[in-house]
């Protein structure tokens, strides 16, 4: 018995019954599954960079400068804005993080009512940037009101997934696919904060003796603002 | 009674983990500026790109780091979950490579 004590002394944190990386089993695969999650992202901004490259010499229809596309506010028609709405959501996304860990920060200390209030201001902070998106892909949509005329004459309006007045296609089929796909995360994320700020209510946590379940939408919640981050670079900026 | 048998392993969040939050979205509030600053003060070129990326990976360093808790984490975690992301890099380098190139072959065809 003392020899198999020391054996697994020896084998340290591999030996089993103990987590190697002193977190929870939930915690971990939720973490494996965001890798997973990165990857995918990454496949379809390096597809943005690959596209975007192959155009590179194109003067025919070149690829549009963001300037020109994004540059609305609402309640401000027709003034030039670069910039501005995509920034402010940004903002309201980075802020919903802040909610978000500081929900998580309440649940360490078992403040209930704490995390119920930041829960819902994280869920507020969701449905704001989903809001704005919509209203972004609105302005995209129905395009500008002089719009584009093609080489036989037909003049169209904004962008589809066959027709793009500001310049190629393929721009805006990437740009419905990518911040599509980042939409759907921002989506799923509200849905799970809604289950857990109803669970945390019902008190299901406090009965469970730890608000792990937080911080495990938490990490899924700053990921989705993580992707943000590298959606805003790539698609707004450069 | 617990509704799980999992048994909850707390990795030491600093006691100030309130202020380290704040001084956080502080920051990625500033570098979000800088970006807008950056963007309309430096005219467009390759340069002021690898600024934005690299602001960016700055900003998803504080994310990580502070919000999703992988600066208090163990060593081999880190590990684990950041070096995959060295593969990414590789990916980004072949395909841009493989854009200029396909760019290239386009304007060759008549």
């Amino acid at each position: 018995m003392a020899n198999t004590a020391t054996l697994t002394d020896r084998r340290t944190q591999w030996g089993g019954g103990k987590s190697p990386f002193n977190i929870s089993y939930g915690k971990l695969m939720m973490w494996i599954f965001l890798v997973t999650d990165a990857f995918t992202f990454s496949s379809l901004l390096t597809a943005y960079g690959f596209i975007r490259h192959s155009f590179s010499g194109n003067t025919e229809t070149p690829w549009p400068s963001p300037d020109v596309v994004f540059n609305h506010f609402p309640f401000l028609h027709g003034v030039h804005l670069p910039l501005m709405f995509v920034s402010l959501m940004t903002f309201i996304l980075i802020f919903s993080s802040v909610t978000m860990v500081l929900a998580v920060e309440a649940g360490h200390r078992m403040a209930k009512k704490e995390v119920v209030k930041y829960m819902f201001y994280t869920i507020l902070g969701g449905l704001a940037f989903l809001g704005c998106q919509a209203w972004e892909w609105t302005q995209f949509i129905i395009g500008s009101e002089q719009g584009r005329t093609l080489a036989d004459g037909t003049i169209i309006h904004g962008a589809n997934l066959a027709i793009n007045e500001y310049g190629p296609v393929a721009f805006a089929d990437l740009f419905f696919i990518v911040t599509g796909f980042h939409g759907f995360h921002v989506f799923s994320g509200v849905v799970l904060n809604i289950i857990i700020l109803f669970q945390t209510m019902d008190g299901v946590f406090e009965k469970r003796g730890h608000y792990e379940m937080v911080e495990k939408v938490g990490l899924y919640w700053h990921f989705v603002d993580l992707v943000w981050v590298f959606v805003f670079t790539f698609f707004y900026l450069i | 009674m617990t509704t799980h048998n999992e048994h909850i392993e707390h990795t030491d969040t600093p006691s100030n983990m309130k202020a380290q939050i704040w001084k956080t979205f502080w920051i990625l509030l500033a570098l979000t500026l800088v970006d807008i600053a950056f963007y309309f003060v430096i005219p467009h070129s390759t340069l002021r790109n690898w600024i934005f990326i690299l602001l960016g990976i700055v900003k998803a360093f504080y994310i990580v780091g502070i919000f999703m808790h992988m600066k208090f984490e163990k060593k081999f975690l880190q590990k684990v979950i950041i070096l995959p992301m060295g593969l990414v890099v590789y990916m980004i380098i072949l395909i841009l490579i493989e854009g200029v190139f396909t760019d290239t072959v386009r304007n060759l065809l008549p």
